[in-house]
């Protein structure tokens, strides 16, 4: 007995270090990597090269702005669109669930000729100007982010009971703004967060979109510097990689107030 | 008029699927009313008209004199509880119990202090900033309750709001919605499947079955004046009986070959002709005096000790019945085997409207 239970921990222990490993070498090689621009010396010279262009922070803000953007313009479709359907159309629910697993289906390349056919010519000329253009890239964006942030409200309004919540509200004289804003959105925080951060990372690292609708994106600019230079485009991943861990951090302890104290619908006697 | 009305109201989903059909009834005001019925006897959907969330195919529902038939579930002005508490999980329970309040757009000092109210009525005032999955089932249910009072309804409405309790929990409450309704006089709808909650709470109770009402009265009568085979089976437990007719007028009835008299009058039943007959088991004792009226020989199968009560189970030909008794230390029990005579009033013996098919059954 004793026996099984110190193997059983061995075993614990080596699926843990095999998926930390996993994860952590191919980091810890870039790291290491983009520490050896100097011959035979560890320096930070990658970081002080990829500091030293301004493109670095403008195109980083640039595309953390526009997943702010996208998580918030597709929350807005999302949100009530699982809401209605959960409600009033459960037998469209395989079919959303379809429609949203599509841009896994469709590669991005398709999607932006699909805009730009569409967008840059007459009666919908939108690519003129970078506002509309902007505007096109959220859009596909929200395209794109759609099989996660989908299914992370799917799976947060399966476990809410939603009928019984709204008719709750209903009963004691709630409007529907009222429901979804004030019952709905509060209890999904935690798979609205789990999506918005899904969403971010995506927004951050996409290339093919923005390269096409030829906006100033780090995606694109992280892969025209890696075209040209070595140590760098290493010493970037990493940075933009903690910089979307931080973003996720701060968004994390923002709304942790309220996931912190989720309930456990119809607990215990 | 009465306070609620619902007039022939019917709801079909589909064009093979009617869940409640031609629903007539009337709820004066502070009454208390049970829906009492299986799975899918549209109780839950007649409660569901009466809240808004379903609207009748047929039908109308009128309240306080106002046809509220098609009214939005926000604007009648009605408390609900559900099964599963439903309470807002992001908000603390005197958040949730004021959240009516806050949106009828209450200034901030009246709900505070209606909360206050609504939190010593359920005595749980130390609960206030505490969220719901703090909170055990029975306090949630409390508290749902208390919400759904707080803001003054016309009708509360509580759909199984026992049924996902424990069974000591489920008695505490079930005396404290009663206690809580009395107080408030607030005329209350209650749906169940559990017939000893219906009849132990109720003023009146709503036997239904395949969307329809079997039988409404109030639990004395439902229980001890059964009109349908299916309300004799539903509520309580019954021995149901085949015999045969031989004498309409005198009421003497033929029951495995022995006769029995009954004081309930049919009429149009003839001579000869078979008929169910309900008899309750506690209605049926043992004697020694063959002289009564009603005295079955029959013989012992089985005896089941139910706590406070002792279940006989005895065969007079080929039908079997059951007998209860209250158990005593010093209670004198026949062997199984035993042959021994039993006896029931003229009263007990109940002739069901639907006539007997020819098997004998025991409902136990």
């Amino acid at each position: 007995m004793k026996r099984t239970a110190v193997w059983n921990s061995i075993w614990n222990w080596f699926w843990l270090v095999l998926g930390i490993l996993y994860f952590m070498l191919p980091l810890l090689s870039t790291l290491i990597f983009s520490l050896q621009k100097r011959r035979n010396e560890i320096s930070l010279a990658a970081y002080q090269s990829a500091f030293a262009d301004p493109e670095f922070l403008h195109t980083f803000s640039f595309s953390l702005e526009l997943a702010v953007l996208t998580i918030i313009f597709a929350i807005l479709l999302i949100v009530p669109t699982a809401f209605w359907v959960h409600l009033y159309l459960p037998r469209l629910r395989p079919v959303m669930e379809l429609l949203t697993l599509l841009p896994f289906v469709i590669p991005a390349i398709i999607l932006v000729f699909g805009i730009i056919g569409i967008y840059s010519r007459p009666p919908l000329l939108l690519t003129v100007n970078k506002a509309t253009t902007t505007g096109l890239l959220v859009a596909g964006y929200i395209v794109l982010s759609l099989p996660y942030l989908y299914r992370s409200v799917d799976l947060g309004l399966r476990a809410m009971d939603v009928r019984n919540l709204t008719e709750a509200a209903q009963s004691l004289g709630a409007s529907w703004p009222r429901i979804l804003f004030r019952i709905i959105l509060p209890n999904l925080r935690t798979a609205l967060l789990s999506g918005a951060l899904l969403t971010l990372a995506i927004v951050v690292g996409e290339v093919t979109l923005a390269t096409f609708l030829g906006l100033p994106a780090f995606g694109p600019y992280l892969f025209l510097v890696g075209q040209h230079l070595a140590y760098e485009p290493a010493a970037l991943s990493l940075v933009s990689f903690g910089l979307t861990w931080a973003a996720m951090g701060i968004i994390s302890l923002l709304t942790s107030g309220v996931t912190g104290r989720q309930a456990q619908i119809g607990g215990g006697h | 008029m009465a306070f609620l009305e619902l007039n022939g109201i019917s709801k079909r989903f589909s064009a093979d699927f009617v869940a409640v059909e031609h629903f007539d009834m009337k709820v004066e005001k502070g009454e208390f009313i049970s829906f009492l019925g299986p799975s899918g006897c549209g109780k839950t959907t007649t409660l569901r008209m009466i809240a808004g969330f379903e609207f009748p195919t047929t039908g109308s529902i009128w309240l306080d004199g106002k046809d509220i038939t098609t009214r939005p579930p926000n604007q009648r002005h009605l408390g609900m509880v559900f099964q599963s508490y439903a309470l807002f999980p992001n908000m603390t329970v005197a958040d949730n119990i004021g959240f009516g309040l806050k949106v009828a757009n209450k200034p901030k000092n009246e709900i505070d202090v209606r909360v206050d109210e609504m939190l010593d009525l359920i005595h749980m005032a130390d609960k206030r900033r505490s969220y719901p999955y703090q909170l055990s089932g029975g306090q949630q249910q409390r508290v749902a309750l208390a919400r759904a009072l707080a803001i003054h309804p016309q009708v509360l409405l509580l759909d199984e709001p026992l049924s996902a309790l424990d069974a000591k929990i489920r008695l505490e409450l079930r005396s404290e919605i009663r206690r809580i309704q009395q107080m408030l006089g607030i005329t209350t709808i209650f749906v169940t499947h559990d017939q000893e909650e219906a009849l132990s709470i109720s003023d009146r109770t709503v036997v239904m079955s395949a969307g329809r009402i079997e039988q409404a009265g109030t639990p004395f009568q439902i229980y001890n004046f059964p009109e349908t085979e299916f309300v004799a089976q539903f509520v309580g437990t019954l021995n149901t009986l085949n015999a045969e007719v031989v004498d309409p007028a005198g009421g003497i009835l033929r029951l495995e070959g022995q006769n029995i008299e009954t004081s309930q009058a049919r009429d149009g039943l003839s001579k000869n002709e078979r008929v169910m007959i309900a008899i309750r088991p506690e209605r049926i004792s043992f004697t020694a005096d063959g002289k009564k009226p009603n005295v079955i020989t029959c013989t012992i199968k089985n005896i089941t000790f139910l706590g406070s009560i002792v279940r006989i189970q005895a065969k007079v030909g080929s039908a079997l019945f059951n007998m209860d008794t209250f158990n005593n230390p010093f209670l004198e029990l026949p062997k199984i085997g035993d042959v021994a005579e039993v006896t029931f009033s003229r009263e007990a013996v109940l002739v069901l409207d639907r006539r007997a098919d020819q098997q004998t059954s025991s409902n136990a």
